[in-house]
């Protein structure tokens, strides 16, 4: 088990006593994130890319000769740069997806360098769902699937609508525990 | 430990009442904390006593006070019971802690014995169940006969919980243990020989002793020595010839000395290495001047690896380890890896023993699997892209100083061609309904395996380079896997291949209940 690296979340509310009937997950469709997600995506990614590149650039400024073609090339590289690597986290949006079916919980992702995890529902340990500032403006939460493995052994999947995640964690758990009935060793 | 098992384990350990531990084991106590604070008291005591104006030489021994106190008061407020399902132990001088453990939860139970245990007749008993980093329980001491009933007991009372439910309390009639694998001395100067265990503890020793001697004095040691010894040298070796030779001479000594030493080690840890099983446990006793003895039930092992290096070939030999789900932190001594309880199975055996005891062990009627699955037709290349670079940059630096010499370098690229054609045409992959195996090697093999039930997510992972070459693995996950050991991966298959293995594990994993 991962020690897990909390940061500030708010624990969710606690149930009323009879929860009401959950509107269920769509199951066996790969499901894309939310068009929220990309927007957030994009923030996150300019502030990440904008913060350093402009340090770095204003050392290089600083350094440097200050002749209109190092002041060009660094406008240059402050327009490309950023535009490449919001490029990178819109399509890396596009192609997560995740899906629920009766096997598990499946998240796939990638362009470049794919990849498509299974985590079959009777492996589940715990879940979390996770929430920071950002995520909370708009709604969104990640959601945290543990297993007893070693190197998946925590499966995240950021940028799922706050409700759907919320759905998708309780679903698994009553996967879990279902398993865990007729399981006790 | 080659005391006979005591045949009633009741006897030894009634159940009525809370019991303490060895008598003599605040001493032990008061050794490992001394171990812990031996530098602040040492430095205490020799800077200080530097000063010679009347410095109180015995401030130390108030701090040593301390500790016999708190050793004594940790040995009196240490109580256990044994219930008819669990252990009970309760601890804690100032914030009391009672700990629950059922027997059926434990994974591993480790006995150790150090020199000066074994002269008391006592030993340390741990308690392992699944993950995090400490023991469940570690009682520090108990007698000897005791430990090993206890061991027992838990063994008896841990199979309730699995098919068979004992109709009492009573023991089990313990089947006697089959001795699987007993390695000889000579089986074990082999492993010593075969392993590198001696050169990383020299490289260690000698990293240690820049760090702690002061001023740099080892290596003007060194180089003083060194220079001596050329001197020494070139007294009677005038011509390049003989000073090359005295040079190989040196060499050769120096490596003679590691492989000894490398024996040395490997006797101090697996002399009387002897596994057992004993119904659905497995035992593993080991070492020559402190002894151990961990115990961990059959379906706790999470996957298998056997490995069989160029040595391991030459002797005809090989290694197989398990991976288990219990604690892997260290024993809170600082050592972490000296007492990892039952990783090596078998540290050095013949291949056909390896084989029978995974046969007996695995419940896997079948191995070694024959039809291996070969890899995608293309998988040699990939094999050698990451040789081909080095090899080319190589040259290319090469070639800088040295000119068209420098291409020379290029021939190695005919060996390594061979070397990847050799090692995808023995790789191979089995996956049926029950395990999942893959192969891997050629100069260096490797196999490694695990039961389906053991498997916690299937992952499928393409790379751009795999997508070239129109291919992709599959990365599956166990609990419990050393983060140096190769995971359990397929790699280099067609993509076709991997897409459909990945499917049908996938749900293969999710109709068997996880059981570890």
């Amino acid at each position: 088990m991962t020690a897990s690296d909390t940061d500030f979340t708010v624990p969710p509310p606690l149930p009323d006593a009879p929860a009401p009937p959950a509107p269920q997950v769509e199951t066996d469709v790969w499901q894309p994130l939310p068009l929220r997600a990309r927007t957030l995506a994009t923030i996150t990614t300019l502030i990440g890319t904008l913060i350093p590149l402009g340090i770095a650039l204003g050392v290089g400024l600083i350094a440097a000769d200050r002749q209109p073609l190092s002041f060009g090339l660094a406008g240059a590289l402050l327009l490309v740069i950023p535009a490449w690597t919001v490029w990178i986290a819109r399509r890396r949006w596009l192609r997560t997806r995740w899906r629920l079916d009766d096997d598990g919980f499946g998240v796939r992702r990638g362009h470049m360098w794919r990849s498509d995890t299974r985590v079959p529902g009777n492996r589940v340990q715990h879940l979390d769902v996770r929430r920071g500032p950002l995520e909370r403006a708009f709604g969104l939460a990640t959601l945290i699937v543990h297993t007893a493995g070693t190197r998946n052994s925590a499966l995240s999947l950021s940028g799922l609508d706050f409700d759907e995640a919320e759905r998708l964690r309780d679903t698994l758990a009553a996967r879990a525990a279902r398993d865990d009935d007729h399981d006790d060793a | 430990m080659t005391t006979p098992e005591p045949a009633a384990p009741q006897a030894l350990l009634p159940q009525d009442h809370e019991r303490r531990l060895h008598p003599g084991s605040w001493l032990f106590v008061l050794l490992q904390n001394l171990r812990q604070f031996i530098v602040p008291l040492a430095v205490l005591l020799f800077a200080g006593g530097r000063r010679d104006d009347g410095y109180p030489w015995w401030l130390p021994m108030i701090g040593v006070g301390a500790l016999v106190v708190v050793s004594v008061w940790q040995y009196l407020t240490f109580r256990y019971r044994i219930d008819d399902d669990r252990l009970i132990v309760r601890s804690g001088m100032l914030e009391r802690s009672v700990r629950q453990i059922p027997y059926s939860r434990i994974h591993n139970v480790a006995i150790h014995q150090t020199l000066l245990h074994r002269v008391m007749g006592v030993a340390e008993v741990r308690l392992e169940s699944a993950g995090g980093t400490k023991p469940e329980a570690q009682m520090r001491v108990l007698r000897m006969p005791e430990a090993l009933a206890l061991e027992q007991l838990i063994r008896d009372r841990g199979r309730a919980d699995a098919t068979v439910a004992t109709l009492d309390g009573g023991p089990v009639a313990a089947p006697e243990g089959t001795t699987l694998l007993a390695l000889s001395t000579w089986e074990v100067v082999k492993l010593g020989l075969i392993s590198n265990r001696g050169l990383i503890v020299v490289a260690g020793a000698v990293a240690l002793s820049f760090q702690v001697m002061p001023e740099r004095a080892m290596g003007r040691l060194l180089v003083n020595y060194g220079r001596e010894a050329f001197g020494y040298a070139s007294g009677f070796a005038t011509t390049w010839m003989a000073k090359g030779l005295v040079l190989l001479g040196v060499i050769a000594t120096a490596l003679l000395l590691i492989r000894a030493f490398s024996v040395l080690l490997s006797l101090l840890r697996f002399h009387g290495f002897r596994l057992q099983r004993q119904g659905r446990r497995l035992t593993v006793e080991r070492g020559l001047l402190g002894r151990s003895r961990s115990s961990v039930p059959r379906r706790r092992i999470q996957a298998w690896t056997q490995h069989e290096g160029v040595l391991h070939r030459l002797f005809a030999r090989r290694t197989l380890e398990i991976d288990t789900a219990s604690a892997r932190g260290s024993d809170g001594q600082g050592n972490a890896n000296a007492q990892r309880g039952l990783d090596a199975l078998a540290p050095i055996a013949p291949p056909d023993t390896c084989d029978a005891i995974v046969r007996d062990i695995a419940l896997l009627p079948s191995w070694p699997p024959v039809d291996w699955q070969p890899l995608h037709p293309r998988a040699w290349q990939r094999l050698m892209l990451g040789d081909l670079f080095m090899t080319v940059g190589l040259c290319a630096a090469l070639a800088w100083f040295f000119q068209w010499w420098g291409a020379l370098g290029l021939l190695w690229l005919p060996w390594s061609i061979i070397v990847a054609r050799r090692h995808a045409a023995r790789a191979g992959y089995v996956v049926d309904d029950a395990v999942v195996a893959v192969r891997e090697g050629w100069w260096a093999r490797s196999w490694r395996f695990a039961e389906l039930g053991k498997l916690q997510a299937v992952e499928l992972r393409q790379s751009p380079l795999d997508r070239r070459f129109g291919m992709a693995s599959v990365w599956l996950d166990t609990a419990g896997a050393n983060a140096l050991t190769t995971p359990l991966r397929l790699r280099f298959l067609s993509l076709d291949d991997a897409a459909r293995i990945h499917a049908t594990l996938a749900h293969a994993i999710a109709t068997r209940p996880l059981r570890w």
